[in-house]
């Protein structure tokens, strides 16, 4: 993708929770679609106040579980009954109860690791610049006590002036521009 | 901007709605019901045999639902938590039903002999020759005689009784003192009931322990599992709070529960059912895994009492009705979140239960191991059981309509009328 230039959005900043998710709730009524909340610590209305939508993790977590269980019960079943077929107190070579457990562990590891890697792959993280960064108030507020609201100039119903005004209505603590 | 209170208030009145009503009188007839049934079922099979060991898992269901609802109710004090609100009253009317568990418990204490194998056999050397027990049988009845033996049965059930009714008495008196009592004391309150909680929990593990091992894991003389009591544990954890969701959901449709219930407790007890429903299936099949490896002539016959002769279809449901179907359910939040379908986990959680103490008991006699039949009497463990719950949950609704539904003097009361996410 090539650099973009210009105006990346326009940033309001709040000073509680509660005025954010009012002022998001609002926006997203207005038809604003490319916006995003920015908190220090998660606020479930935030995400639902923007249109929260389900993501793939979990169906991403559950494949791979189910995945993990099936390879680890076909290994020691290949194992046990046709590459190393032992005769372990007289038990069949294909003795299920005994692979449980591996089968569960793996279960475990691959949900956990499908979790944390879809995660990772399906947000975009980690990601080396993000132009919020630009704002030193966002620097300095958002992982500690400052709330923000960015709507994004890729928004069709973005305007400087017009969205500047806009976001004044919500009477936040500030409203500025930032560059790509 | 300033910030707004949204904050709900508590309804005045606060006693559980009218319809409790309705769900007694509808308890009873299905209990009555199916007294019928079980008396037509015992002419047409011809003997009692069945009703007793049907019987039987009534009274575990009966003593699950009052016994395990007393110990949720000593967790919740010790753990805390907006969810222990949400459920306590109904705890405490579970577990005010154990006068009704004795009664059921006295049947089992006088048809002893028809029921365990030891209680039946006077003279092992007789029994022996007369061909009514098997040799490791006669051997592990004579072994365990000083323990297995009907006055030790009797008293130690009755100390069983005894110890949780003391318990029973003293929180529920404790419980609606503390409402009474200014919010000033509240702090001395909290630490007063987790005081009596926390080693009421210890005890009752030991005298549920001892109590599960003469009514159920007697039945079979010859075997025993170290994990036998805290398979049960679990077991009334699972059934408690499949039955306590199922009840503060089903209140929810009126106050004041529609006011206390919040989506975000539901989600919580949704949560630590499952977490239930995932140990209750590891301590079962660790008891397997391990028994099935050691393949010791001692421990093993058990399951293949319970395995051989058409009880493998039986074992084999049993693992998907009480694991498979509500793990892969509650697995999912929209359905954790979602009342009337979590009352549907719920209720299929309890029959899920009352399987799988089918699949305990029935293989224990002579005629039903490893060897699975019709009978007219084998529907006894439908229609007994089903009698049993059901004037069970009449008596459970007369109990719940005896004290106002919410506690009021609990600083989660406060947290609780707060809307969902307490930040917007």
């Amino acid at each position: 993708m090539p650099a973009r230039e210009g105006t990346y959005g326009l940033l309001a900043e709040f000073d509680t929770p509660g005025d954010l998710v009012r002022a998001a709730r609002k926006a997203r009524q207005d038809g604003w679609r490319r916006l995003d909340c920015y908190t220090p610590y998660p606020v479930e209305e935030a995400a639902e106040a923007i249109g929260f939508h389900r993501n793939r993790v979990p169906l991403l977590t559950l494949i791979g579980g189910l995945m993990g269980c099936a390879a680890m019960f076909s290994m020691e079943t290949w194992i046990s009954v046709l590459a190393y077929p032992l005769n372990i107190a007289g038990r069949p070579t294909y003795s299920w109860p005994a692979f449980i457990v591996p089968a569960y562990e793996w279960t475990i590891l691959f949900a956990g690791l499908s979790a944390a890697f879809g995660m990772l792959a399906l947000n975009g993280l980690p990601s080396l610049y993000h132009p919020l960064f630009n704002a030193p108030n966002f620097r300095d507020g958002a992982t500690t006590d400052k709330f923000f609201l960015c709507l994004e100039a890729l928004d069709p119903k973005f305007d400087l002036r017009e969205t500047k005004a806009y976001l004044e209505s919500f009477q936040p603590v500030s409203v500025v521009e930032v560059e790509y | 901007m300033a910030h707004e209170t949204h904050a709900k208030t508590l309804p005045a009145e606060l006693s559980a709605p009218s319809f409790v009503d309705g769900w007694k009188l509808r308890a009873l007839v299905v209990g009555v019901i199916f007294s019928l049934i079980a008396a037509v079922l015992a002419f047409l099979d011809g003997s009692i045999e069945h009703v007793l060991r049907a019987w039987v898992l009534g009274l575990m269901m009966a003593f699950g639902f009052a016994v395990g609802g007393l110990a949720m109710l000593m967790v919740q004090y010790c753990t805390g938590g907006k969810w222990g609100l949400l459920i306590r009253r109904p705890l405490e009317a579970m577990s005010r039903t154990l006068p009704l568990v004795f009664v059921y418990w006295l049947v089992v204490a006088f048809e002893m002999k028809r029921l365990f194998l030891w209680a039946q056999v006077n003279d092992v050397a007789a029994a022996l020759k007369s061909g009514l027990i098997n040799e490791v049988q006669a051997h592990a009845i004579a072994f365990k005689r000083p323990m297995l033996n009907p006055a030790t049965f009797v008293w130690v059930s009755l100390l069983c009784f005894a110890i949780w009714a003391l318990y029973t008495w003293r929180l529920n008196v404790l419980g609606l003192k503390r409402d009474s009592d200014s919010p000033a004391n509240t702090p001395r309150w909290i630490k007063k009931l987790e005081n009596i909680s926390g080693p009421g929990i210890v005890v009752y593990t030991l005298t549920m322990t001892a109590a599960v091992i003469y009514w159920v894991m007697s039945m079979d003389p010859t075997w025993y599992s170290s994990v036998y009591g805290l398979l049960f544990l679990v077991g009334q954890g699972y059934m408690v709070l499949a039955f306590a969701i199922l009840v503060s959901l089903s209140l929810s449709k009126a106050e004041p529960f529609k006011t206390i219930l919040r989506q975000t407790e539901q989600h919580d007890l949704g949560k630590f059912m499952f977490a239930f429903v995932m140990l209750n299936i590891y301590l079962g099949f660790a008891q397997f895994l391990i028994i099935w490896s050691g393949n010791l002539p001692e421990e093993i016959p058990w399951y293949l009492d319970r395995i051989r002769g058409h009880w493998g279809i039986i074992i084999t449901l049993d693992f998907i009705f009480h694991w498979l179907i509500p793990f892969a359910l509650l697995l999912s939040r929209d359905i954790k979140r979602n009342k009337k379908r979590l009352v549907r986990v719920c209720q299929w959680m309890i029959f899920a239960k009352a399987f799988d103490l089918f699949w305990l008991i029935e293989p224990n006699f002579k005629d039903a191991a490893r060897n699975l039949h019709f009978s007219w009497g084998i529907l006894e463990y439908v229609a007994v059981p089903v009698a049993m719950v059901s004037f069970w949950v009449a008596y459970f609704c007369m109990q719940l309509k005896t004290r106002p539904v919410v506690q009021t003097n609990d600083p989660h009361v406060a947290e609780i009328l707060e809307p969902e996410h307490a930040h917007a």
